[in-house]
């Protein structure tokens, strides 16, 4: 057999055992045909039986595609999971190595890496126009999985692997040169060593929301905050067979089904699952979180389809060349630009377009791609305002922008310069007093002072007045569960020797908290909203927009239901506008009570509101995090979006002088965290609460670590940096005003 | 290391102790699906953080409060008489069998091997709040003693006085006081092991290593 | 709280929880013998070999006795109650009797008790330092000169500051001594004393700061710091009405450890009959029996409970704290005082009977006094060093019993005794009474020499007890 015939051979025997993994034994008709074809083809050609081995190669060679194009179209959502997972996936070197003309990995080597799951390289794509060649640089950022390689970890990057790829962004923009990413992965690492799973993720997305070149991402797994760690960009490609899902199936049916550690769910339910969280690329297109998919072979790209790098080369350009064209400023030449290079015939390598931008350019890069996230999403969310509300805010905020920019840009520059004036007629007037004075006292001084000491002795003895004296501790709001009359053990009564406090003494007067060692019960989000913020101030808005059940989630609007009925509140996201002695500020609460304080479109909806809201108002921002259990699953795409999405609010708010806030109550975990919570750089949590990615049965079933009991307390991620401080919650309103006094400075607001 | 021999051997021949497992204050009783001669499991996992088999539910205003075996065993009795009844505070639920593990056995020699702090009074102990912040943070191991270090804190009679350490230097290798209970006068509090003394531990921990094997 | 006479469970038809140990359980179980009530005693296993154990086991029947994992456990205690089927708790002193959280429990929960005490709101009120003292001075009441308010603020607080050194050197007091300490405070934590005027600044500084830190308040109180003062304590008794407060007497508890325990007790407060003072004796102790008397009444005041005086060395009473509970020393009172001529009087039984809503049955004019009361507390401690406990065994505690001599203890007379670590060192109380300030202290001498306390400690020291201490004591009873 001569070694052309025994390699096409190998190569068929490639594609057999692919078609049968991905299919999970499904389309056993389909794979027992083909191999029997095959095996009678060896052994035929082992025995040099054949007449013509090429012409019958060919024909066979035939079959299978004939077979792998009608299996095409039987491909279900949980199939093209198996694919992208599977070990003959094209990965990232083999992008590197026939999307690009050049390249040199620059973020370490094979194992010989920081975290051999995330792949960096600078690399040069060559264009002619005429007879003249043009190279042009890009930073190359993605998950390499490195075809089942086990030290890249299936692609799933630690948090030192995410930083490492945040650190080559900002070289990038130092650079000035495009980034394109590559999203192959499955999920992160989330393990939380230094800096933390989380806070990486948040940082990540921080930065990409005002990165100052184009960036462009092509996803062809997207699992969850690993992917959007590298994911926010401005123009997203997707893969045809690839999946963006918030979470893995079979994680979602572990939810779904209630499934005890150890067990497993079963294979119909995983499928079942992949089916409800709409994670193909055709839905995520639909929604609008991808903006193309890039068409692949039949049954998913693997590294021998060099028709699919050449068209995803061409892709990867027009994406690019796109981002950079639309920020043009001459509408004419923009659009006619634009046209040439979205034209599908338009052969990309034969046209050039500058990638560097200007300062301006930039700007307005920047603009469109906030913008396009901050559009994101939103008919996902139920908005149960009334027109006429909707149109009144519309009509406020036209009307407000110039009282705003009035007061804050001029009349406070101007009331500067008039109390400095006032101070000193002030002082000239003290002296001006004092030397008018001085031959009165003079005279008044002699005088015995027998009446001042009485008063004086009466004031030691008698009562004095005190207008504090009414205001000594008083909770505005204690929780219902003081009106049982039961014992509560601590749950550090083992190692600090707590007794049992009675209910209606915890829940009441001490507010939830142990009084022998500080343990904090977790409390009601009223008690918050009562007892930290001025009696009376809290206003709330936006309560008409309404959690949902955008993907039709089998069964889920009931439970949406019981959580609003429970809740009294529409969404797990409620926002206000309230003070804390007299400073006011805008607060966004995340309830745990909710559905767990997942976030999905309407919280995020309500988030970015409420930033939105701040900003415009000048008024300090607070996320109050009574908990969170991450992004609501059941929203599929529509909630993990909220990632960026919310994350652009903030950046926006922050960069035009805002003071964000947030704290972190119970449990807060996952995808808020790792994105528009973790970004803040004031975060501070509340006692006893626990911070962190992933809970112990995710990381177990991911990583196969137990981890020890206290892992994701708050002391762990003060250590780490995570957060600033931990805070008592019956001091939470005096640690609250000191931090807007002192990190918000004079007015609160402005740096 | 003859004593630790003859010892070693003594063990052998009794090789558990009873353990009995008492209500930790008053409450009424209701025992888990436990018979005699169950055998039960300790705490579990990596870092005991699961805790043993159920052995009886100590309700009290309103709370009910689980006991769960502290070590492995074999239930030897069960005062199923009390089943329902409201108990008083220590008293007898169960009677465990518990097969003495090498951990154990390793600290019964090891209180022949160590030089022992013994208690000057009958009192409570607690560990200086430094000290403490430093076990709390990695183990007792990680604390090298020396004499006049201000290592314990008596507390008896409200007054609390802190208390000096004297023997050799070394490191802490046990401790056998707990949080908020009583030791009596000449009980050991702690176990130092002297640097230049580390072998001979070691070899003490290698034969029980060896010779213990543990019986489920 | 306040029960209506009519439908008033007769006091036999009651079980009381005796929360509490040692000499003032048997106390309060005798009390409740003598009322015919029945009662539920508590210990704990270090105390099993306590008389208050014992005594429980031989007066009480039935669920008299039970074991608890501690006395500091409110859970145990309503548990045992409950399991017992009692209807009051009597928390003695110390424990719980202060601590306005267990009335309210006590009170407010599903299966309710009487909490023999006053009603939890009084405890609250009256407990709070701050509080006691607006209340004093609202009814012109002496309270000690300063501020009655935290100070929150720098200049205000140098202004008083200033104004209690001049208020001082005015009333011709040689070293004026400013006190600083937390609002937020208590039990001697953030308090500092200033002795010169140019220093308090600094101090005030950091009182402030260690609150802020401490107590997350930074309001500090500013005081006249007293040296020269006796200390005397008025005895209120009232019934849940609240309205008609009597009272029986006072003590004068001057001879304190260094640690500011009480060790010797006198009833009444002066002798001004065979004692000179630099004051009207007779006058102050008239004044602060008024005073206590106003402010028990402006509170309905519902249960027994001691206002406690300073008196300076010129006569002027100040208001120290109000102790809204039985006192150890109540016995000393009882002793000297008659209603309608009746000797014999137990001011715990009294507290019981009026604390099961019983109406006291008498007025101040009912109440008279006889003799002089003396109350030794024997304790085994090194009164040479500091007043340290001795720990060890009892091997034998006898005394010469006597018509004018009563001795309360816990401590088992024909067996000896191992003195728990857990608890306040007392071993017995011994009152004496005499006719007059003379014949008390020579009987109080010759109850002290007769008396027999020997043991050993595990060292094989001999113990160490407070006799000689007292006995040197009693020649200073009562002169300022």
């Amino acid at each position: 057999m001569d070694s052309n015939i025994e390699k096409r051979l190998q190569n068929l025997r490639d594609r057999l055992a692919y078609i049968s993994d991905i299919f999970a034994g499904k389309h056993r008709d389909n794979t027992n045909l083909l191999e029997e074809k095959l095996a009678s083809f060896t052994e035929r050609a082992r025995t040099d039986s054949l007449e013509d081995p090429h012409a019958e190669l060919a024909t066979l060679e035939d079959l299978f595609t004939y077979v792998e194009r009608r299996l095409e179209d039987c491909i279900t959502p949980m199939d093209t999971v198996r694919i992208v997972r599977h070990p003959q996936r094209i990965c990232l070197r083999d992008i590197l190595e026939n999307v690009y003309d050049n390249f040199t990995e620059v973020g370490g080597q094979d194992e010989y890496s920081l975290d051999p799951g995330m792949l960096i390289a600078r690399a040069v794509i060559t264009r002619r126009r005429g007879k003249k060649t043009y190279t042009q640089s890009v930073m190359v950022i993605g998950q390499e999985k490195g075809h089942g390689a086990e030290y890249r970890n299936g692609g799933s990057v630690k948090p030192w692997g995410n930083a490492k790829a945040r650190q080559y962004m900002r070289v990038a923009e130092t650079e000035g040169i495009p980034i394109h990413t590559y999203i192959f992965t499955p999920g992160s690492y989330p393990v939380e060593d230094y800096p933390g799973a989380a806070q990486q993720i948040a940082r990540n997305i921080y930065c990409m929301a005002g990165l100052r070149v184009p960036v462009v991402a092509v996803i062809s797994e997207g699992g969850s905050g690993g992917a959007e760690a590298i994911g926010l960009a401005d123009r997203r490609l997707m893969l045809s067979h690839g999946y963006y899902s918030v979470i893995s199936p079979e994680g979602a049916a572990a939810i779904e089904g209630h499934i005890k550690p150890g067990q497993r769910a079963t294979q119909e339910l995983i499928e079942q699952c992949a089916v409800n969280l709409k994670i193909t690329a055709m839905d995520n297109l639909r929604f609008g979180y991808v903006d193309r998919v890039v068409q692949e072979p039949p049954l998913g790209a693997r590294p021998w389809h060099f028709d699919f790098f050449r068209h995803l080369r061409q892709e990867v350009l027009r994406a690019t060349d796109e981002v950079v064209l639309s920020t043009r400023l001459v509408p004419v030449l923009k659009g006619l630009a634009l046209a040439r290079v979205r034209n599908p015939e338009a052969k990309l390598d034969e046209m050039y377009t500058r990638w560097g931008l200007s300062g301006a350019a930039k700007d307005r890069l920047l603009a469109h791609r906030q913008q396009k996230f901050l559009r994101l999403s939103r008919l996902a969310a139920r908005d149960r305002r009334p027109l006429f509300t909707k149109l009144a805010v519309a009509l406020r905020d036209w009307a407000s922008k110039p009282w705003v920019r009035f007061k804050y840009d001029f009349y406070r520059k101007h009331q500067r310069r008039i109390r400095t004036f006032m101070e000193e007629l002030g002082n000239e007037w003290e002296v001006f007093k004092d030397r008018l004075l001085t031959p009165w006292r003079k005279l008044t001084r002699k005088l015995p002072a027998n009446r001042e000491d009485v008063g004086k002795t009466r004031e030691l003895t008698a009562l004095s007045n005190w207008s504090g004296a009414e205001q000594r501790k008083r909770w505005n709001y204690i929780s219902p569960r003081y009106k049982t009359d039961r014992a509560i053990t601590c749950p550090n009564s083992a190692a600090y020797g707590c007794l049992d406090l009675w209910g209606p003494d915890l829940f009441a007067e001490f507010a939830g908290v142990c009084s022998h060692c500080g343990y904090h019960f977790p409390m009601e989000p009223e008690w918050y909203v009562k007892n930290v913020f001025d009696l009376g101030s809290v206003f709330e808005f936006n309560s008409e927009i309404e959690a949902g059940n955008p993907l039709n989630f089998p069964g889920f609007d009931e439970r949406i239901i019981d959580a609003q009925k429970k809740n009294k509140a529409k969404s797990g996201c409620m926002t206000f506008e309230a003070r804390i002695d007299n400073i006011k500020l805008v607060v966004a609460m995340l309830m745990g009570t909710f559905r767990g304080g997942s976030v999905g479109a309407a919280e995020g909806f309500k988030f970015v509101e409420a930033a939105q809201r701040a900003e415009k108002n000048h008024y300090p921002f607070l996320a109050y995090v009574h908990g969170t259990a991450g992004i609501r699953i059941q929203e599929g795409t529509h909630g993990v979006i909220q990632m960026p999405r919310c994350t652009v609010a903030v950046r926006r708010y922050i960069e035009s002088g805002g003071l964000y806030m947030v704290l972190y109550d119970t449990n807060s975990f996952a995808g808020p965290v790792a994105s528009f919570l973790g970004c803040s750089p004031y975060q501070f949590a509340v006692r006893s609460s626990n911070i962190g990615f992933a809970g112990a049965g995710v990381i177990k079933e991911t990583t196969g670590m137990d981890i020890p009991p206290k892992y994701h307390r708050s002391y762990r991620a003060l250590s780490r940096g995570h957060i600033q401080g931990i805070w008592d919650r019956r001091e939470i309103r005096a640690n609250l005003k000191q931090a807007l006094l002192t990190i918000g400075g004079r007015n609160l607001y402005y740096r | 290391m003859k004593d630790i021999s003859a010892l070693l051997e003594a063990i052998k021949a009794q090789p558990f102790r009873d353990i009995v497992i008492s209500s930790p204050h008053t409450g009424t009783v209701t025992f888990a699906d436990i018979r005699k001669g169950d055998k039960v499991l300790g705490p579990q996992g990596q870092w005991k953080e699961k805790p043993g088999t159920l052995i009886a539910t100590l309700e009290r205003e309103r709370n009910p409060k689980p006991i769960y075996a502290a070590e492995k065993g074999e239930l030897t009795s069960i005062h199923t008489e009390l089943q329902g009844r409201f108990v008083e505070a220590g008293t007898p639920l169960a009677v465990l069998r518990h097969p003495l593990t090498r951990a154990e056995v390793e600290s019964m020699l090891l209180r022949q091997a160590l030089h022992l702090f013994l208690a000057p009074e009958r009192a409570k102990y607690y560990f200086t709040p430094d000290v403490d912040k430093k076990i709390r943070a990695s183990d007792a191991h990680s604390v090298l003693v020396r004499e006049g270090m201000e290592l314990l804190i008596m507390s008896r009679m409200k007054r609390e006085v802190p208390l000096l350490y004297t023997g050799p230097a070394g490191i802490i290798y046990a401790v056998y006081f707990k949080y908020n209970e009583n030791i009596d006068a000449g009980a050991p509090l702690l176990g130092v092991c002297p640097q230049d003394q580390l072998p001979t531990i070691q070899e003490v921990i290698m034969r029980v290593q060896t010779e213990w094997t543990e019986k489920d | 709280m306040v029960e209506k006479t009519q439908g008033l469970v007769p006091v036999n038809k009651h079980r009381i929880l005796v929360a509490n140990r040692g000499e003032i359980a048997m106390r309060i179980m005798r009390a409740c013998h003598k009322l015919g009530c029945s009662f539920t005693a508590i210990y704990t296993a270090e105390d099993t070999a306590s008389g208050h154990v014992r005594l429980a086991r031989e007066m009480g029947g039935k669920n008299s006795l039970f074991r608890v994992s501690s006395y500091h456990d409110a859970n145990e205690l309503m548990a045992v109650a409950d399991a017992t089927g009692c209807t009051a708790v009597h928390p003695g002193y110390g424990f719980f009797a202060e601590d306005f959280r267990f009335a309210r429990r006590v009170t407010k929960r599903d299966r309710q008790l009487i909490f023999i005490g006053p009603s939890w709101k009084i405890i609250r009120e009256l407990g709070d330092k701050i509080n006691t003292k607006r209340l004093a001075r609202s009814l012109d009441v002496p309270t000690v000169p300063g501020s009655d308010r935290p100070i929150y603020d720098e200049l205000e607080a140098e202004r008083i500051a200033k104004t209690v050194f001049a208020f001082q050197e005015q009333q011709g007091i040689d070293h004026p001594l400013v006190l600083v300490k937390a609002s937020a405070g208590g039990g001697g934590m953030g308090i500092e004393e200033v002795y010169d005027p140019d220093q308090f600044r600094s101090v005030y500084r950091r009182i402030r700061n260690y609150a802020l830190r401490q107590f997350k308040d930074e309001g500090v109180l500013i005081e006249q710091r007293i040296t020269d003062f006796n200390h005397l304590e008025v005895q209120i008794v009232s019934d849940r009405s609240g309205r008609s407060p009597v009272h029986f007497g006072t003590r004068n508890c001057s001879i304190q450890s260094t640690g500011r325990q009480k060790r010797l007790e006198v009833a009444p407060g002066f002798a001004a009959d065979t004692l000179t003072y630099t004051f009207d004796a007779d006058r102050v102790l008239r004044d602060i029996v008024d005073y206590s008397l106003a402010m028990a009444r402006k509170v309905g005041y519902d249960n027994v409970g001691t206002w406690e005086w300073i008196v300076t060395r010129k006569g002027d009473p100040f208001l120290m704290e109000v102790n809204t509970r039985i006192q150890v020393e109540n016995g000393v009172s009882a002793r000297i005082s008659r209603v309608r001529g009746q000797g014999d009087i137990d001011l715990i039984a009294e507290q019981i009977r009026i604390g099961l809503g019983e109406p006291l049955g008498y007025g101040q004019a009912d109440v008279t006094f006889d003799g002089l009361g003396i109350e030794y507390r024997i304790i085994a401690e090194d009164p040479n060093n500091n007043f340290t406990p001795w720990v060890g065994l009892i091997e034998r505690f006898t005394w010469k019993p006597q018509p004018w001599l009563s001795v309360l203890t816990h401590v088992p007379a024909n067996e000896p005794y191992e003195i728990p670590t857990e608890f306040d060192p007392n071993l017995a109380l011994a009152i004496v009474w005499g006719k007059d300030l003379k014949e008390a202290s020579a009987r109080g001498q010759e109850f002290l020499r007769d008396l027999q306390l020997n043991g050993h400690n595990a060292a094989g020291q001999p113990l160490q007890s407070n006799v000689d201490f007292l006995k040197a004591s009693t020649e200073r009873i009562l002169r300022f």
